[in-house]
């Protein structure tokens, strides 16, 4: 099984809810200046007369092919045979940003411990059955967890 | 990592890491939707909140604030015993105290007061959380004295009145039953109250049409408002007149319904006759075919619901305003149908459940009769004549005054002192005091003038009952240790009951004999609800069917809908107030080109609510610095970028502060939001503009002027530099 953090734009009014739950869920030291894995966004366009708003929430990707797992000289990161997530393991991680450099999306940090940190879909919590924090949290149903069969 | 450490780390509730799922509930935010928490706990501490799924309202769902309960609850500044001021007013010098010498102080110092002086001399005002309001309120009859106030002084009661002053009740917009059209006036739902978020969010999925009406540009406005008016701040009420007399001069009111149900319509067309588009356009710059197409809207939608909002109560003329907005029901027929304005009839702590309890009795029982006009009694009659309490917002005034008479003692219980306008003011009023006593989760500004305090808990430290709509009563139970030694506030209450000498048996013994009382006819309920922690319907619990409080006469003086006031013309003459819900400017007296902005307090922010969360360090990281909201064309004007310190100014005080850019703001308005020790917003409020009808300050609409701090030449850089950079809000 395959799973995927799917967002819908047009649901979400970026609260910060999910932020919030994932800082609670992965203990984020926010006092210390450390960010949570996902974040929200509010992106105001001003070309009068066409003023918008846009809310958004995003994390890691958790792409098919991801760029990360072989941009990292040690292999902290790779696939999580049971969710599908690209999960880690920085035992070995020498903080050399390899990974946050590749990612188009901007979802590596580096944690106080000097280390790589970034979301990995709750992946212990989606194989005992439970939702990735932020979804179960999201109060306007904008995050859901879709179940894909990857071949 | 070892895969207990893996699932450990993941906090994965059950044997393997000896995580337990308690079952509690939120208590950040208002009576409303108390979202059920499943907490995750080892060894009594939190680890983790997540909603619970299939509870009444929230299902499994919590907001910004709600999701931070862990962080608040172990907020570095939790109070964890009683303490005794040993230093000057206002400073930080207390030492620890037993819970005995700290009760002891307290009885003997109110007891004193009261020989020498009289019982309302002694004033029992409570902020949040409002659990405990019915416990607090009969202790202060037990010992003879009314002055009880609450921070409704400032919140929720204003709407409440406007809606009984017409309806006889108050009143909610039924999103259920099958609208056309709902208008949320000051409403945005997504951000101060998620529920209603997901159920306006839910009618426009279904195609029910949406008007939102806000002096912000906001999430409601983006993502629902088929149509959206912008009025000028202060200017609601010249709008919803304006509608009106479009709905009546085009003949589309239900005519039958006011000639059935409704009084005073002659008298309200009349008054609504002089707000012509073109006069309405002038004063609230929304252009005069969206006012003509929003009265049009509301007038053909059948059932359509216009409802209003606790900001619009925050003017000088927001009572007045929120009954103009109701107004708007009444002359389309759509009350007390399905779809449209629906009375409602309270249960317990103003959340109506469809069932009756003993709440009032249980308050009101042991009061005496009254010998001393009470706090705002005299400035604010209407609010004394529909409450009875004391209004909170002249308390500064009476306190510093004595007139009429000298308040010698306070009992504070989770005071906030920064709910009040001019707050510098109060506290120099606090100052004044012989003795005054503070209960509370955290260090306040109210503790620090407090001559003791008492260290309160949280909901998740303590059990309560709660109803819900539908018929729905919980009962929690203790889920985590207590922090500190802090103690639940109504066995705080009771400990007082008993070392006051009031001879209240009940109130003597607690929290559980008196929900049992209160809740007569629902033991097994109680029972049931407190063994599960999930909620139970009432066997008591009765629908009521629209149409069925019409039918009965309304709670009126006249048994009518009344859009002229029986109750306001009953008043004494002298006080002034009109029994129409007429208009009048609520801006300050002052130079107009020396403060030539508007001023805002207080609209909502996701991560905020009041004072409470701005010390909690996950919310405050999504907006880290207090900033003022500016319009990017007047911004540009001032020479005034993203991130610039800049000044802020009333005739009262001046806030230094970071500017926003955003388009959120209309030109000539700002906005900030409130309760930052660092940049107090409602210091900037003058404390004489107050609404003569509910008391209600002007946070809302108060005149200053932006100048960008010369001293601060790279804002954005500097806010930056310093880790200040906002990363979601």
């Amino acid at each position: 099984m395959r799973y995927k953090i799917t967002f819908d734009e047009a649901k979400c009014v970026a609260c910060g809810a999910c932020a919030v739950a994932c800082m609670d869920q992965n203990d984020i030291q926010a006092e210390e200046g450390q960010l949570p894995l996902r974040r929200t966004f509010t992106k105001e366009s001003r070309l009068h007369p066409e003023e918008t708003f846009g809310y958004y929430s995003h994390a890691c990707e958790h792409c098919d092919d991801a760029p990360c797992i072989p941009a990292c000289p040690s292999g902290c990161l790779f696939k999580d045979p049971d969710t599908g997530f690209t999960v880690f393991d920085t035992t070995n991680c020498i903080g050399c940003r390899s990974c946050a450099f590749a990612c188009p999306h901007g979802a590596p940090t580096m944690g106080l411990d000097g280390k790589m940190l970034k979301c990995d879909g709750c992946s212990q919590r989606v194989k005992a059955g439970l939702l990735p924090a932020c979804v179960a949290v999201c109060p306007f149903d904008a995050l859901t967890l879709e179940e894909s069969y990857n071949p | 990592m070892t895969k207990e450490e893996q699932l450990f780390k993941a906090k994965i509730p059950g044997p393997e890491t000896g995580i337990e799922i308690r079952r509690t509930m939120c208590d950040i935010c208002t009576p409303g939707a108390h979202c059920g928490v499943n907490a995750y706990v080892k060894d009594g501490r939190l680890l983790k909140v997540e909603g619970t799924p299939g509870y009444p309202g929230s299902n499994g769902k919590l907001c910004t604030k709600g999701a931070a309960n862990r962080q608040y609850i172990y907020r570095k500044d939790r109070i964890l015993s009683p303490m005794v001021r040993t230093g000057p007013k206002g400073s930080d010098e207390f030492r620890q105290a037993t819970w005995e010498e700290a009760l002891t102080l307290i009885a003997d110092n109110l007891k004193k007061i009261k020989a020498e002086s009289d019982p309302d001399s002694i004033v029992w005002y409570t902020g949040y959380s409002k659990w405990y309001r019915p416990w607090l309120k009969r202790l202060c009859h037990s010992f003879g004295g009314h002055n009880y106030m609450t921070e409704s002084s400032t919140c929720y009661k204003s709407g409440w009145m406007a809606s009984n002053l017409i309806f006889g009740s108050n009143t909610r917009p039924d999103m259920g039953g099958n609208p056309q059209l709902i208008v949320g006036w000051g409403s945005n739902p997504y951000i101060n109250a998620y529920l209603g978020g997901r159920g306006y969010a839910a009618c426009k999925a279904a195609g029910v049409k949406i008007i939102i009406i806000d002096v912000r540009r906001t999430q409601a406005s983006e993502k629902l408002a088929d149509l959206y008016l912008r009025p000028r701040i202060g200017t609601d009420g010249v709008l919803a007149h304006a509608m009106a007399k479009v709905i009546l001069d085009n003949g589309w009111q239900d005519q039958p319904f006011l000639d059935q149900y409704v009084l005073g319509f002659a008298e309200y067309r009349d008054m609504v006759s002089q707000y012509d588009l073109d006069t309405a356009e002038r004063i609230t710059g929304v252009p005069k075919e969206d006012i003509y197409r929003a009265a049009r809207m509301i007038a053909e939608a059948k059932p359509c619901s216009v409802s209003t909002n606790t900001g619009i109560t925050h003017h000088k003329n927001g009572l007045n305003t929120c009954r103009a907005i109701l107004a708007l029901n009444v002359i389309t027929g759509n009350v007390d149908k399905p779809g449209g304005i629906l009375p409602t009839t309270d249960t317990f702590l103003e959340m109506g459940a469809g069932f009756e309890t003993r709440e009032e009795e249980f308050i009101f029982e042991t009061r005496t009769p009254e010998r001393l006009p009470l706090v705002g009694q005299k400035r604010f009659p209407l609010w004394y004549d529909m409450n009875h309490d004391g209004q909170a917002m002249d308390l500064t005034r009476h306190i510093l005054t004595e007139d009429p008479y000298p308040i010698r003692a306070l009992a504070a219980f989770g005071m906030n002192t920064r709910m009040f306008p001019q707050t510098s003011q109060l506290l120099k009023a606090l100052e004044k005091l012989d003795f005054m006593f503070a209960t509370d989760l955290f260090w306040t500004d109210a503790c620090r003038y407090a001559d003791v305090i008492l260290p309160a808990c949280s909901s998740f430290e303590r059990g309560e009952v709660k109803c819900y709509p539908g018929g729905f009563m919980s009962y929690t139970q203790q889920a985590i240790d207590r922090v500190g030694d802090c103690r639940s506030d109504v066995e705080i209450i009771a400990q007082l009951a008993k070392r006051l000498d009031t001879g209240d048996e009940l109130l003597m013994q607690g929290y559980d004999a008196c929900i049992r009382y209160i809740f007569e006819g629902n033991e097994e309920e109680l029972t049931e609800a407190r063994r599960t922690g999930i909620p139970v319907r009432s066997k008591m619990a009765r629908p009521t069917p629209p149409g069925s409080y019409l039918a009965n006469g309304a709670n009126t003086p006249s048994g009518k809908l009344e859009l002229y006031s029986i109750r306001i013309a009953n008043l004494d003459p002298e006080t002034g107030l009109d029994p129409l819900p007429v208009w009048f400017d609520g801006d300050n007296d002052c130079d107009k080109e020396e403060y030539p902005f508007t001023l805002m307090a207080g609209a909502r922010i996701p991560n905020a609510i009041h004072s409470r969360c701005h010390n909690v360090p996950w919310l405050r990281s999504l907006r880290p610095d207090p900033m003022v909201d500016i319009h990017p064309e007047d911004a540009k004007s001032l020479g005034i970028s993203q991130g610039d310190l800049v000044a802020v100014s009333t005739t009262v005080a001046a806030l230094r502060l970071r500017a926003n850019l955003t388009l959120t703001a209309n030109r000539g308005e700002l906005h900030m939001f409130h309760g930052y020790e660092e940049a107090n917003a409602n210091e900037l409020v003058p404390n004489t503009e107050n609404d003569p009808y509910s008391g209600f300050p002007s946070f809302k609409q108060i005149r200053c002027r932006i100048e960008k701090d010369a001293a601060d030449s790279n804002g954005a850089a500097a806010q930056e530099e310093r880790g200040g950079k906002q990363h979601a809000l």
